[in-house]
This record gives structure tokens, C-alpha cells and sequence, in this order.
């Protein structure tokens, strides 16, 4: 079964969702799709002519496996982007001039931005997969000082339908 | 005689120019992405041996923390989760997923020495090391990891050239510049705009955030 869902970046308000709709479903107050009523006809995304909704599936695929050398590389790489990261946010926090620290600011955001793409092709793509389900039960299982991450992580056990 | 931008792909071609590659100023940037003239190389030039997948201890993801997921790693893994809810349009896990990376980010260990010129030794090393991990990737025809490599190390390149760059120039390098950053790749640019499209992974300007100063911020 597949849901309609807009995106509101690209939608222009051309409407033809609401013409084509048989449900209603895409008529309401704040833009958003109401899930309960889409039927996963599809009629809105082929008439929409700003390309603004997509068909998604409610249940994803198993993601692609990956072997140990490239997990082990991927990982290496990420624990350094991970550090400079750190590293660059200290050197915003000292910093005593504005380019200085828009520069170092930046750094820090594109070092989690590369980490997390290397986290994502090293097995941890899907918030559903097995992985991310094995690695909540590691958090959930953290030590009392931690406690707020274990909290946290429990909630998205109950929450998520894993898809492995 | 060819020159290929590193960070971006741009095709310097002698032929049709006039001017031979040598005799541009040092200064000379790439004209699509901004990138120096030291990120340029000879097309086809000389032949660097390929590089070899690096041996890394298999099963474990961090070499430093024997298997064990170091806590930069897990917020990295945590904000990636929150993207991929995000994306699927599961806000209420998405925010779950944000408020465990940054718990993880606020516990990681400061470092006791940090200087722009260590940084930018690290991100210089990144830069170079990219070559053993595409050879992982390569070896095992991982698709998925050799983009990744791709992306990380135009992004890694770009960035420690622009932290080089400031090392020799100081604050004049942002006179009349904004910095900006792809959301999507990590891409830094020190212009008046944001690149029109991406030079790395090609999304459009909007994708671009424009660094706030500290007066803004």
C-alpha cells in the first residue's frame, strides 16, 4: 500500500489535487496530505503539474547489505569527521573574529554532513532496518547517567515498525 | 595539455585558452566552484599507482574503539535517522531520533589542543586518505560507498583548502563574501551568492544556508 505526500518546497498551488482526488484527501487547512482518508490511488501525484507529490510505500525494502571491509572503512572515516567536527566547533566557540567563526561553523556542519552520508552507506540508512533496531536496544541498555538517551531510544523501539 | 578541477570536475583546456596552465596567477580560482589553483591536475598526466584498499580490522566500525561505536559516530548515525524519518515525513520520530544525536554530541570530549592549523593538517590527510577507502569500495562493488567517497572528498577538499586559504589571507578572504554550505553534501563556498547548482552533488541554490555571523546568529 502505498500514501500521497506533498512536498510543500515544490508545491505552486495549482490545486489539480484537489479536482482529482476521490476521497478528499488532499483538501485541507494545512497543506498536509490526510493519511486517513488517501486511498493510494495515485491520481494526485500523475495530475500534479509542479511534481510535488510523491507515492511512498508504507513498508520499505530491507536495505542493501554491506560487507565488514567497507563498514570498517566507512566507520574509520566517519570517527574522523566526527573529531573535526568537534574540533571546528571549539575554534567557532574562540573565535574572536565573524569570518573566522562563520568559516568554522560551517566546517562543523559539513563534517556531520559527511559523517552522517558515511554512517548511512556503512549500514545505518533506514530508522526501520535491523541495524537501527539493534543499536536502539544498545542505547535503551546505557548506563543511568545516560538515562535520557536510553529514555529516548525506548520510545522509538515501541514506535517504529521495522521493516527486517 | 587538460587540467581537472578535483573538487568540482571543471576542464581547464590549454588549447582552447591561449594561456598555459603554469602561467595563470597563483590566485587564479577554478571558475565553476571557486576552488585554488593547487586542486587542479594534469589530465591523464602522470600515472599515479592505483591505490589499494587499506587493511582495517573487519567486524568493527571504529578501529580506535575496538567494535564499539565511539559517541561522534552515534550522533552522526542518530541525525542521519532523523533525516530518513524526516524524509518519510515521520516528524514525531524524527525528533526522537535529533534529541538522541544531540545528547551524543553534547557528551563527546573537547579537544585540549585545537588550532585552525591543526584542522586544516587533518582535513589536508582526509583528503588523501579517500583514495584507500574508494579501493575498499571498489574491491567489494559497493556503488553506494564509492559515491559517498566520491562526495566526502570534493567536500573535504574544498574545505581545507578554504581553511588554508584563510590561514594565508586572514578575515579579507570574506571582503564582499558570504560563506555558504550545501545542506545536502557539505560543500563550502565563500561567495557573494550561493552557487546556482551545487558543484558537487548538483542540488539546486535554495539547498545552499547562508553561515550567520555572530551579531545574527
Amino acid at each position: 500500500m502505498k500514501k500521497a505526500y506533498r512536498n510543500l518546497m515544490l508545491c505552486t498551488k495549482d490545486c489539480l489535487c484537489l479536482y482529482v482526488c476521490p476521497t478528499g484527501a488532499t483538501d485541507t487547512e494545512d497543506s498536509i496530505i490526510d493519511l486517513e482518508k488517501c486511498i493510494g490511488c495515485g491520481v494526485c501525484a500523475e495530475s500534479c503539474p509542479s511534481k510535488a507529490i510523491s507515492m511512498l510505500p508504507e513498508e520499505l525494502p530491507p536495505q542493501q547489505p554491506k560487507t565488514d571491509a567497507v563498514k570498517a572503512g566507512l566507520g574509520g572515516m566517519a570517527q574522523r569527521k566526527a573529531d573535526e567536527e568537534k574540533q571546528a566547533l571549539q575554534l567557532a566557540q574562540n573565535a574572536g573574529t565573524d569570518g573566522l567563526y562563520r568559516l568554522m561553523n560551517a566546517i562543523a556542519k559539513s563534517s556531520r554532513l559527511v559523517a552522517e552520508d558515511l554512517m548511512r552507506e556503512a549500514g545505518y540508512m533506514l530508522p526501520q532496518s535491523a541495524n537501527s533496531r539493534e543499536l536502539l536496544k544498545e542505547i535503551a541498555q546505557m548506563s543511568s547517567e545516560e538515562d535520557m538517551p536510553a529514555a529516548a531510544a525506548k520510545k522509538l523501539l515501541e514506535k517504529i515498525k521495522f521493516n527486517e | 595539455m587538460k587540467y581537472v578541477c578535483k573538487v568540482c570536475g571543471y576542464v581547464y583546456d590549454e588549447d582552447k585558452r591561449g594561456i598555459p596552465f603554469a602561467q595563470l596567477p597563483e590566485d587564479w580560482k577554478c571558475p565553476l566552484c571557486k576552488a585554488p589553483k593547487s586542486e587542479f591536475e594534469a589530465q591523464g598526466g602522470e600515472d599515479k599507482p592505483a591505490a589499494e584498499p587499506a587493511e582495517r580490522e573487519l567486524g568493527s566500525l571504529s578501529e580506535e574503539t575496538q567494535g564499539k561505536l565511539s559517541l561522534g559516530q552515534l550522533a552522526a548515525i542518530c541525525s542521519n535517522l532523523a533525516r530518513g524519518c524526516e524524509k518519510q515525513y515521520k516528524f514525531e520520530k524524527a525528533e526522537l531520533f535529533t534529541k538522541l544525536a544531540n545528547q551524543f554530541s553534547a557528551s563527546v570530549k573537547p579537544f585540549e589542543d585545537v588550532s585552525p592549523e591543526r584542522l586544516a593538517a587533518e582535513l589536508r590527510e582526509d583528503a588523501e586518505n579517500y583514495a584507500s577507502l574508494r579501493a575498499t569500495a571498489d574491491a567489494d562493488k559497493d556503488r553506494g560507498a564509492a559515491r559517498v567517497c566520491v562526495w566526502g572528498e570534493k567536500v573535504t577538499r574544498m574545505a581545507s583548502s578554504l581553511l588554508e586559504r584563510y590561514l594565508a589571507e586572514g578575515e579579507a578572504m570574506f571582503e564582499g563574501g558570504e560563506v555558504w554550505l550545501c545542506t545536502a553534501c557539505g560543500f563550502i563556498s565563500v561567495e557573494g551568492t550561493a552557487p546556482q547548482i551545487c558543484p558537487v552533488c548538483k542540488v539546486p541554490a535554495w539547498k545552499f544556508e547562508n553561515m550567520e555571523g555572530r551579531e545574527t546568529a
